[in-house]
């Protein structure tokens, strides 16, 4: 393929979630890191979410990525309040104005990313989701979100998720044929977990902990586990990173067993400090109960530490089996999984780790299989209404009829749209190039081209 | 050996493996379905079969319970007609206190007098604090119209019948398991208003007093009694259980044509119709289970 048949490829495209800067998180960390790196290799990216407090309207992040912050306010665990067509007017001014191509969602939790799915799909856009996190099936909870779900997969044009225990249960949840799930990991940063620069002694073992300590993440497993390596290992000392509802139980645990000299407990830490928390350990533990895949996990294989886990969700296809060792979430079998993590510790190279690391898990590579992703949903057909409404009647007896009426209004309410303020009256945003000194003449390339488009 | 070289010729295809590091798996699109996928899903691990023959004989309970909280209705009925007089309804109370704390010291496991003097001295409390809290009840709903009472009532009758808890009781006995759930929370609450509610419309405190008894001998006590006799013997609770639904038909017959027919409806529902459907729609369970599941912790977590 020639260079500049690559270069009409270019995709722009729309990022759409609750959940970005400037709070810090599995799919946070993933929007930014794959919209930089899809900036990088020529593609135009801008972010869509809600407003954090006082910050609202369009910021400039690294590499000229634009983030729009739209003046919704959350209303529950990070959402904005889910009105059906709300957003509507908004979302086709972005899309009009930055003359996006193509809309990505991401996480199933996010109600913005719901409507925004819907909203491009009624406007005749193509859209790729990325699921993030693992469901049930038997709670209220559940329920009505895997039926959300379906509403918003019955029309996709392609689905992501990061692994494939992920995607089986994307899959089941949401009915879409598995052809259309593709399984791209997260990646790390690997400059910025580099492992200590001196190797630690052994005399003492390290163990660290940094998750918020919530049920979910397995809080009460330390809880039975912390006292028992303590007792059977004298030479073992823990740090715990992170807060939340379970910190009191922990302390307690502390004050209980009289550990206050081998267990610290450091309370809530900083993204830009996690780095510097792990380099202090040799082994890092992660408890979750729940997990669809651990970037804590290959934050700390990348700074050169062993983990032990539990073996729940993605977990055992994240890392190879001589970098992690896994257990049941059991406390018995997880103090057993320490024990021998202590017996390989003399054997772990951390500079060696990071160097596999490095070859293992890219967001270089992440973006690259998106791109792959985003040339296969553009190359799908059009449809229009009718055909679309076909495919939300099997959803339901009584939830396809609801779906299509939906869409139905959708599709009336963009007409009325249409009328009032036609597409030709919205202005469009000018291409603005950062030039990219280290580059040099690929960036000039595309600017000129660009330019003259 | 053909089959040997013919793999040879064709570049060696590695083993897809179910692992996300490494990039994109040489040979592999990202959208591959290998054959093991979902594998590992369970289907219905703990759907459990039922016999249609013994979800009849559990429902007996619910039944059973019907047939109490109707036969109360029809002592406010006759109460509030002024068809019983106080003095009867305070016979009737001592009756039914006497009656049922026979039932339970009979059937009871673990006995001490203590224990007993304990419970003679609470009940001795609880009919001491509803004697002194009558002149209150007696003047209630003075200001609010007779239909708005009967509607709530019917209401809050209903709701307790919805939330009720009919495998055990909220009350709980001693060496009885569970605790009690929100929901049946929720209807004692829902039944004990509705008695207050009945209570404030009649003429004198006795009245009062022996109604507002009455009734939360029954909605208190009731499920314990006959958690008490299903414990003992099933033959019992199949006995006590029959014999109350038949006494109840008939007075509900010589009350009231029509709602003797409604309560027989409510009954052949529960008892026939409704497990023969339960039955029915259980093919359609489709329980899912895998390795995405949340882990649940083997152990109790103690605060």
């Amino acid at each position: 393929m020639s260079k500049k048949m690559r270069n009409q490829e270019k995709h722009r495209i729309l990022m759409v979630s609750d959940f970005f800067y400037p709070n810090f998180g599995g799919v946070e960390n993933h929007i930014y890191y794959l919209s930089q790196c899809l900036i990088k290799i020529g593609h135009k990216v801008v972010v869509m979410t809600h407003a954090y407090q006082n910050r609202s309207g369009v910021r400039y992040m690294t590499g000229g990525l634009k983030v729009y912050y739209v003046p919704w306010k959350p209303f529950l665990m990070q959402n904005t309040l889910p009105t059906f067509y709300g957003t509507l007017p908004i979302i086709r001014t972005i899309l009009i104005r930055e003359k996006i191509s193509l809309v990505h969602g991401h996480q199933a939790f996010s109600t913005l990313c719901h409507e925004a799915l819907m909203h491009a799909r009624t406007m005749g856009y193509k859209v790729v989701f990325t699921d993030h996190s693992l469901y049930g099936f038997g709670d209220v909870g559940s329920i009505h979100m895997n039926k959300v779900l379906q509403f918003t997969l019955a029309d996709v044009t392609q689905a992501i998720c990061v692994s494939h225990t992920s995607k089986e249960n994307t899959v089941l949840r949401s009915g879409l044929p598995p052809e259309k799930v593709f399984v791209i990991p997260n990646a790390v940063d690997t400059a910025m977990f580099k492992p200590a620069s001196e190797r630690l002694s052994n005399r003492e073992i390290v163990i660290v902990v940094i998750s918020r300590l919530v049920y979910r993440k397995g809080a009460d497993l330390l809880v039975e586990v912390i006292p028992e390596v303590c007792r059977l290992h004298s030479n073992v000392r823990f740090i715990i990173g992170g807060d939340g509802p379970k910190r009191v139980r922990l302390e307690e645990m502390r004050e209980k067993h009289s550990l206050q000299d081998r267990v610290d407990m450091l309370g809530a830490v900083p993204h830009a400090k996690v780095q510097s928390v792990l380099i202090t350990g040799h082994i890092f533990l992660n408890s979750s109960l729940t997990e669809a895949f651990c970037i804590a996990i290959l934050e700390a294989a990348s700074c050169g530490l062993l983990t032990v886990s539990t073996r729940v969700g993605g977990v055992p296809e994240v890392l190879p089996d001589d970098m992690i060792v896994l257990a049941e979430p059991d406390p018995n079998d997880m103090v057993q999984a320490i024990t021998k993590a202590l017996h390989i510790l003399p054997q772990i190279d951390p500079q060696a780790m990071h160097t596999r690391m490095k070859t293992l898990y890219s967001w270089h590579d992440v973006a690259r299989r998106t791109e792959i992703v985003y040339d296969r949903a553009l190359r799908c057909s059009s449809q229009n209404l009718l055909e679309r409404l076909s495919r939300y009647l099997p959803c339901g007896a009584w939830a396809g009829k609801l779906f299509c009426l939906v869409m139905i209004i959708d599709f009336l309410f963009w007409h009325l749209l249409q009328l009032w303020q036609p597409d030709r009256d919205i202005e469009v945003v000018p291409d603005i190039h950062l030039t990219n000194h280290r580059r040099g003449e690929t960036s000039q390339d595309f600017s000129i081209d660009d330019n003259l488009r | 050996m053909e089959a040997s070289i013919g793999r040879r010729s064709s570049p060696t295809r590695l083993k897809w493996r179910k692992v996300a590091y490494g990039g994109m798996q040489p040979g592999f699109e990202d959208n591959h379905t290998d054959e093991s996928f979902l594998e590992d899903m369970i289907m219905n691990a703990s759907v459990v079969k039922r016999d249609l023959l013994k979800v009849m004989l559990d429902s007996v309970s619910i039944s059973q319970y019907v047939c109490i909280v109707a036969l109360v209705v029809l002592v406010w009925t006759y109460t509030l007609r002024s068809t019983f007089n106080e003095n009867s309804l305070m016979l009737l109370d001592v009756i039914l206190l006497g009656a049922g704390f026979f039932v339970f010291l009979l059937t009871a496991e673990m006995l001490s007098f203590d224990l007993l003097l304990s419970y003679v001295l609470k009940i001795f409390f609880f009919i001491t604090g509803l004697y002194v809290l009558s002149p209150i009840y007696h003047t209630l709903t003075r200001s609010i119209s007779s239909d708005s009472i009967w509607a709530l009532t019917a209401s809050l009758l209903v709701l307790h019948l919805f939330l009720h808890n009919y495998s055990g009781s909220t009350v709980k006995a001693p060496g009885a398991l569970e605790n009690p759930t929100f929901t049946s929370n929720i209807s004692l609450n829902a039944s004990i208003v509705a008695s207050l509610l009945i209570a404030s419309r009649l003429p004198s405190r006795l009245h009062v007093f022996a109604i507002v008894l009455f009734s939360l001998q029954i909605f208190l006590f009731a499920p314990l009694v006959s958690y008490c006799i299903k414990k003992c013997s099933f033959r019992l609770h199949l006995c006590f259980s029959f014999g109350l639904m038949a006494a109840t038909l008939l007075f509900v017959y010589r009350l009231h044509g029509l709602l003797f027919v409604l309560l027989l409806g409510v009954l052949v529902f529960v008892n026939l119709v409704g497990p023969y459907w339960l039955i029915r729609i259980q093919e359609y369970k489709f329980e899912i289970n895998g390795p995405w599941d949340e882990a649940k912790l083997c152990f109790n977590i103690t605060e």
